[in-house]
């Protein structure tokens, strides 16, 4: 089992004392990706002639705009920014594996647990400040809330962290027994799974704080 | 005495670990065709939300797939990162 090992993740480098794994260094790449890639595209948006990439960025964000009122029943401003993003860098990040050098950062279950607390806390910031601080917190009386608050990041941060990590294991382990064209299968599995999981986790964000805020479709 | 439980405990693991894969994936597997069945059967009966239903439609197999996962998850604890095995020394 010496080369199916070398898909968990690993300590890279120490900063300070402090030891980085190479999950973290993958995480700032996507970073620097999606921040460099929105610098660039800020100043060459025009409205006439609109170049390839920007159509394609405009697909996308009038896709999380589809998907707030399908799910919303209207389109809340404030939320779409939080999904696009959740999107575009989880959908990135499940992606980075297929490059040569590069592995996913979600297969390290720190960085599925990290993304699912953000959303966590994104509940309970729409959630109070829809309704107030006290309308929002009288529902933790019932413990079942609680109980249903914790399963719910939870199953979030191990679906994301078991669909990425069994794919890597999968791949790894017929890339030891069988010659090297059977992978490639997988691989195409892995890149399906990739972006659908990240759609997944994206509107499980966008449901809970939909139900956070209360907010009712019109009908 | 100690490699004969160490036998022991690799047999029980491997085959808990079979049958628990048997078991996740068939569950997993037949909820899935019957929410996909019902799904086909409605969208051909109302072509005019069969978009709706699409985009719902995966989002609710990720979710029914991600039981599987989890079952694949203790599976992979047991026989890779088993909590249990250091008293063999593994």
């Amino acid at each position: 089992m010496g080369a199916i090992t070398d898909i968990f993740p690993k300590t890279e480098f120490l900063i300070l004392g402090i030891p980085v794994r190479d999950s973290i260094v993958h995480s700032w790449i996507i970073t620097m990706i999606l921040l460099a890639g929105a610098a660039w595209a800020r100043k060459r948006l025009r409205t006439w002639e609109p170049r390839p990439w920007q159509l394609a960025i405009e697909y996308f964000y009038a896709y999380v705009i589809g998907l707030t009122r399908d799910y919303g029943g209207r389109a809340l401003p404030e939320v779409i920014p939080l999904i696009a993003t959740m999107l575009a860098y989880i959908a990135i990040a499940n992606l980075l594996g297929m490059v040569p050098m590069l592995q996913a950062p979600t297969r390290d279950i720190n960085v599925s647990a990290a993304l699912s607390v953000v959303t966590l806390g994104s509940v309970w910031y729409f959630g109070i400040k829809e309704r107030g601080a006290v309308r929002y917190l009288r529902q933790f009386i019932n413990p079942l809330s609680l109980v249903s608050e914790v399963s719910r990041t939870l199953s979030m941060a191990l679906r994301l962290f078991g669909n990425i990590m069994a794919g890597e294991l999968i791949v790894a382990t017929v890339f030891a027994l069988v010659p090297p064209v059977a992978p490639i299968l997988f691989n195409a599995l892995t890149m399906i799974t990739s972006v659908i999981q990240a759609l997944v986790f994206a509107v499980l964000t966008l449901v809970f704080i939909v139900n956070a805020t209360g907010v009712q479709s019109p009908s | 005495m100690q490699s004969e439980q160490l036998l022991q405990f690799s047999v029980v693991t491997t085959i808990v670990v079979g049958v628990s894969i048997v078991l996740g994936t068939i569950t997993a597997a037949l909820m899935e065709g019957r929410a996909v069945a019902k799904a086909f059967d409605d969208m051909a009966r109302q072509p005019s939300v069969a978009d709706q239903i699409r985009g719902l439609l995966f989002v609710v197999l990720a979710i029914l797939e991600s039981t599987a996962i989890y079952v694949l998850l203790i599976c992979l604890i047991l026989l890779f990162a088993n909590p249990f095995a250091n008293v063999f020394g593994l």
